[in-house]
């Protein structure tokens, strides 16, 4: 090999090898600029306190940073989110690849992708406009702001991503298990939900946790929806406020070094394990399968 | 139908029988004007070169070839005297009667108990009481010789199988639903020569209580286990008759050439 082609085999590699190296060393010093800042928070204050307080009074005196009414507004949007969104989503995704004739396939395909590349906050526009009026007057509740207005937008923004994924995980099931069954006399939908279906489980798992994992990290149409108030759990038709909707209403008026400041970076630590342990463990699920 | 073709003299009652059976993929003919009776608890072999529809006309046995868009069948084809293409048949109770072997063993990514009972949860045929299906279980995987093997294993996911293991799996899962007919499309062509001789022994086992039509590319296998055989080209049955006829004294050139050139 010339002495320029060995070069030109190194700078490559070596290219990709920092590319991918950079990547994780950028994760990684993400999380130790926040932890770094979120830490300071727990000089003054106690950890119990924050995960565990019930109230989220960063401006009284003395303040008070409990985040438990700010994890329950998460939960409750999110779940309300996956009650939507999984059932939808995985329905969807079996009439596209199971039921549906080629040419509708395709377009209903790229009408997915389509509600992939909506801007949330151009979502949370259309929720504001439409979906909260709606529940202020269905359920006949004083403002239409409420979790139940966060999960249904959450939902929307979760199914691009549980539908293409389990759309791909049904396909894949190779066709010779569907032989099978229709050849013991199986019907369509037999065979949809007694082999298509577990054959795909894994694969199905997976779209869901990482449609989750998805709208857990959302904040900017969950903020124009909810209603913002950090209040311990009431129910879906109330206003609550979630962990992200928190660190991007107050960021911009904490005083940079103060408990308030810190407060929000030990959120953004609590967000960011959560997000990460729902990925890994979707990612888990995944590999489990291939193996 | 060609001259050479007749139905076998041979005892036994005629469970399947086509007359005139053509089948078209779109505009290609895939079946020419087959004619052919398959005798009750015998077995049958379909042998012929690569391509020349062994497992097309298999797969009108059981209609398998209603998934295939464009597939168009027309003539007779009769399962115990009745006509399997006619308007209404149930294809579902059809599928029951004539059950499948594929290639590629094809077990459910379930478990093993759940593979062999699936076809007792499809049709409904189990009383909800406790310890039937696993008892239906048993009776089956002990007609395939695999009971002892997985008794404790039934838990188990089946694909994990070995191969020989997957395709006795397979029969076993047919055979829990009481079919009359079992078509095996090349069983042994996945499996090592140890496998194939034992499931060749099951073929004999199974033959006492149904009917099997089995296509195969290899003539010795033809051979050994079938007592009637049918040698396809091109669409074409060109012969069919007793096996021990078929290989001895074949009556067409064309069949001559095939069976005595891989004979060697
Ligand atoms: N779905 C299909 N659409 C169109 N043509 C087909 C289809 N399936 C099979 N054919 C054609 O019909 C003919 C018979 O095919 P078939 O699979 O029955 O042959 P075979 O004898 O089983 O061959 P092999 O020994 O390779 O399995 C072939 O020429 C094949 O190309
Ligand atoms: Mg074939």
């Amino acid at each position: 090999m010339p002495a320029w082609k060995k070069i030109r085999e190194f700078v490559a590699e070596a290219a990709v090898k920092a590319s991918g190296l950079a990547s994780i060393f950028i994760v990684a010093l993400i999380f130790y600029f926040l932890l770094r800042e979120g830490i300071g928070l727990f000089q003054a204050y106690r950890l119990p306190d924050f995960l565990a307080g019930k109230n989220w009074y960063p401006i009284s005196d003395p303040p008070e940073f409990g985040i438990l009414p700010l994890i329950f507004g998460t939960l409750l949007v999110t779940l309300g989110a996956a009650a939507i969104s999984v059932p939808l989503g995985v329905a969807a995704a079996i009439y596209i690849a199971e039921v549906a004739p080629s040419r509708l396939k395709e377009f209903l395909k790229s009408g997915v992708e389509l509600l992939a590349a909506i801007p949330s906050v151009v979502l949370g526009f259309i929720g504001m406009v439409t979906v909260v009026p709606w529940i202020k007057t269905a359920f006949g509740v004083p403002t239409g702001l409420t979790a139940l207005a966060g999960s249904v937008i959450l939902a929307f923004m979760a199914m691009p991503t549980i539908v293409s994924i389990a759309e791909d995980a049904i396909h894949s099931v190779p066709k010779n298990y569907k032989e099978g069954a229709y050849a013991l006399g199986a019907t369509k939908w037999q065979t949809i939900y007694r082999v298509v279906i577990p054959a795909a489980s894994s694969g199905i798992v997976a779209a869901v946790m990482l449609g989750i994992g998805r709208v857990v990290g959302e904040t900017m149409a969950v903020m124009m929806v909810t209603g913002n108030s950090a209040s311990m759990w009431r129910g879906i038709l109330f206003p609550v406020r979630t962990l992200t909707a928190t660190v991007a209403a107050e960021m911009g008026e904490t005083v940079q070094g103060s408990e308030h400041y810190f407060a929000l970076f030990a959120i953004g630590v609590a967000l960011f394990l959560m997000t990460f342990v729902i990925n890994m463990t979707a990612d888990m699920v995944l590999h489990r399968k291939r193996k | 139908m060609s001259a050479a073709a007749r139905l076998p003299d041979g005892q036994g009652s005629p469970v399947i029988q086509t007359k005139g059976l053509d089948l078209f993929y779109g505009n290609f003919q895939a079946l020419k004007g087959v004619d052919l009776s398959i005798t009750e608890k015998k077995i049958t072999a379909i042998i012929g070169p690569s391509g020349c529809g062994k497992s097309t006309l298999l797969r009108v046995f059981n209609r398998m070839n209603d998934l295939v868009e464009g597939a168009r069948v027309t003539g007779s084809v009769r399962l115990d005297g009745k006509e399997i293409y006619a308007p209404g048949t149930d294809l579902l109770l059809l599928r029951k009667k004539v059950g499948m072997v594929f290639q590629r063993p094809n077990p459910f990514p379930l478990s093993i108990l759940e593979n062999v009972v699936f076809g007792l949860k499809i049709h409904h045929m189990y009383r909800k009481k406790r310890g039937i299906l696993y008892e239906m279980a048993r009776k089956s995987l002990e007609s395939v010789l695999l009971w002892d093997d997985l008794k404790d294993k039934l838990g188990r996911l089946a694909t994990n199988l070995s191969l020989e293991q997957q395709q006795k799996l397979c029969i076993a899962r047919l055979l829990v639903v009481k079919p009359e007919v079992l078509l095996m499309d090349e069983p042994c062509s996945a499996l090592d020569p140890m496998s194939t001789s034992r499931i060749e022994e099951l073929m004999q086992e199974l033959k006492k209580n149904y009917t099997i039509v089995i296509v195969t590319h290899n003539m010795q296998q033809a051979a050994r286990v079938s007592d009637e055989a049918g040698y396809m080209l091109l669409g074409e049955l060109v012969e069919f008759g007793r096996t021990h006829a078929i290989f001895t004294a074949p009556r067409d050139k064309r069949t001559e050439d095939y069976v005595t050139g891989r004979l060697g």
